[in-house]
């Protein structure tokens, strides 16, 4: 009987520690949970010598429409909320000129257009940052973007030639996008 | 349709999310058969066992030992991003991980040879063990992305994670060598329905200044997911018949191989015994279903480059398919068939126990009193204190817990073992084991990290085990 006794005590004692508590788990707190990362990168480079410069006798040097799918593919488009493109253009050359990017949709209708005047050199690197957003551009822009328009215009002469070691005209550009994961 | 996603959802929850594989509690614990499960050498007394089907032994493990769910969504009145950012992705390291196994008997035998030194053992188990480090990087990419962290490698290395789910067929024999020791040995075949591993992997994200734009992003990737069964389970799931599949997998259809497990007791003297296992020294050889996935390579990207005059030689040039195919091209994503073997983790045990108090003789069948032994078994103490120390082969390295146990036993009616474990999980997990022998019945009941059910939220380790069997002492 007291064997009984024991075993019995025991096993409530072990079935006490089983029905356990737990403090108050608030689960919809998920739902406030947000994964909005900054991501970066480059998009875009234009490089152009004065010594090819100088081989255009027209003032438009060159134009090109140029696919860019980043933007627009599901896994961005869908995603982003904001950010800035960054450009700095820097020229070495002899002559005034003329970059422009311009944002085009599928249908290539023109969203947006970023110009960029520079004088010759030596003249000051030219930055701008551009922000797309809230308070800025629509972010729409960024998000129907799938190819760019690069133009580029000689404001100067075609003969003459920069002092500077290896002159050209160059863009960099760069985006900073805050991204929806969650 | 339902049924079958929450079966998959069951099924991944069990192999997937679940912790550790510690059995300290019911190691050396000989009143229970299961015990031969983790030590075949282990001190037996019975004539024979049958564990009742499917319910003969059954354990779930949880634990985590970085964060548990009371760190993120306790109603603390805290932003949860917060705390995601203080307590996941900074207060975490690689070490910490998410792992764990469930095992369930399905047929458990046991019986004792004409030779009563000899204990034959059998039966057939369904065990899911599943483990992911902490992807550290990776989370800080996710949650905060690369920007203003020029020149910081993200460490694609820190996706390490290994999992699988199996049936395993064994045969063991249990031999009493002499007085003194006992030595026993298990072969096993593993009847693998699904597994997947990634832990061999390398490389790094990194963005830096460009050489030519404003930044550069390189990619070196050495990264391997390999994987078999996920094929035939979702087309199973498809089909309305995954139960099925699961069973055949489970039964020689799916991938198999091979393993032992070894063990021994040693009595030092006669109050002082010394345990030692090896268990699950194996591997499965997975030629079905196999499905291998590769990233391997480097690709460094400055956007799209228009550099005069090349640039205008083609009109037609496409920039940005060129630099997806370069990518492409130089790290390549692709998926393989590859036979591949995949180890098991091999755990391994080991303990010194100090036997004290009155004795409580063998059940086994005699006319002769209490406190005799009966041939080479030995009668068992009312008191037992010792230490254990456990050790599992983990992708990241082994890793160890000890333990301190006292073993209690009332008469040969019913056996209580506590035991304070120190681990990666826990510096304070008290468990309590319970086995009630009435008449030939016996039922076992485990707990783990008692302390922590105080507040089950706030644990990182919980684990549980359950088991009923019939027992015999007869010689008939």
């Amino acid at each position: 009987m007291i064997r009984f006794k024991k075993i019995w005590v025991s096993s409530l004692v072990f079935s006490a520690l089983l029905f356990s508590c737990t403090e108050k788990l608030d689960f919809d707190q998920y739902d406030h949970l947000r994964l909005t990362p900054i991501m970066e990168a480059s998009i875009l480079y234009v490089e152009a010598p004065e010594r090819v410069i100088n081989l255009v006798t027209q003032s438009s040097i060159f134009t090109k429409d140029l696919n860019f799918e980043a933007f627009s593919a599901d896994i961005f488009s869908e995603r982003v909320i904001e950010g800035t493109i960054t450009y700095v253009v820097e020229n070495t050359t002899s002559k005034a000129l003329e970059i422009s990017v311009a944002f085009l949709d599928r249908n290539n209708n023109v969203l947006d257009t970023e110009i960029f005047t520079v004088q010759p050199a030596p003249a000051p690197i030219l930055q701008r940052d551009v922000f797309y957003g809230p308070g800025g551009r629509s972010i729409d822009i960024v998000k129907n973007t799938s190819k760019f328009r690069v133009s580029a215009l000689n404001l100067g002469d075609s003969t003459s030639t920069s002092n500077l070691p290896d002159p050209m005209v160059t863009l960099k550009s760069s985006g900073q996008f805050l991204v929806r994961v969650k | 349709m339902r049924n079958q996603y929450f079966f998959l959802v069951v099924l991944f929850w069990a192999g997937g999310c679940l912790f550790g594989q510690n059995k300290e509690l019911l190691y050396d614990f000989t009143e229970i058969p299961q015990s031969l499960m983790i030590n075949p050498g282990v001190q037996t007394d019975f004539r024979g066992y049958s564990g009742i089907p499917a319910l003969s032994g059954i354990s779930f493990q949880l634990g985590s030992s970085g964060i548990s769910a009371g760190d993120l969504f306790a109603d603390d009145g805290l932003d949860i991003n917060d705390k995601v950012r203080d307590r996941a992705i900074v207060g975490m390291d690689t070490r910490d991980e998410l792992s764990g196994t469930y095992q369930i008997a399905l047929l458990n035998i046991g019986f004792r040879a004409k030779d009563p030194d000899v204990f034959y053992s059998f039966g057939i188990y369904n065990e899911g063990d599943a483990i992911g480090y902490w992807f550290k990087d990776y989370a800080i990419l996710a949650y905060e992305g690369n920007a203003d962290r020029r020149n910081q490698k993200f460490d694609l290395g820190h996706l390490k994670t290994r999992g699988e789910m199996m049936n395993v067929f064994h045969f063991g024999v249990n031999k009493r060598v002499d007085k003194k020791s006992t030595v026993g040995i298990r072969a096993k075949i593993y009847s693998s329905i699904l597994n997947f591993n990634s832990t061999r992997n390398k490389g790094y994200f990194v963005t830096t200044e460009g050489q030519r734009n404003l930044l550069a992003s390189t990619v070196e990737a050495d990264l391997q997911l390999r994987s078999s069964g996920f094929d035939e389970l979702r087309a199973a799931n498809r089909d309305g018949n995954l139960p099925g599949t699961i069973l055949k997998r489970g039964f020689f259809g799916g991938n198999l191989g091979l393993g032992v497990d070894l063990g021994f007791t040693y009595q030092i003297n006669s109050q002082t015994v010394i345990t030692g296992s090896l268990l699950d020294l194996g591997f499965v050889y997975h030629t079905n279903d196999v499905k291998n996935y590769t990233l391997n390579g480097s690709a460094t990207v400055e956007g799209v480059e228009i550099i005069l005059p090349d640039a205008l030689s083609d009109p037609n040039r496409d920039f940005w398919q060129d630099l997806v195919d370069e990518v492409e091209a130089f790290i390549p994503f692709e998926d393989n068939s590859k036979r591949y073997i995949a180890f098991r983790p091999t755990k391994l045990y080991a303990s010194l126990r100090y036997n004290f108090g009155k004795r409580v003789a063998t059940r086994m069948d005699c006319d002769c009193a209490e406190q005799v032994s009966v041939g080479s078994f030995r009668a068992k103490y009312t008191n037992g204190i010792g230490g254990q120390l456990y050790m599992i082969n983990r992708p990241r390295g082994p890793q160890a817990a000890l333990t301190a146990f006292y073993h209690r036993r009332f008469g040969n009616v019913m056996a209580l073992k506590t035991t304070y474990t120190v681990d990666k999980f826990s510096k304070a997990n008290i468990g309590l084991g319970l086995s009630v022998q009435a008449g030939p019945v016996n039922l076992y009941v485990m707990a783990d990290n008692l302390l922590a059910y105080g507040n089950i939220a706030t644990s990182r380790y919980a684990s549980f085990q359950i088991g009923l069997n019939i027992i015999s002492w007869d010689k008939n």
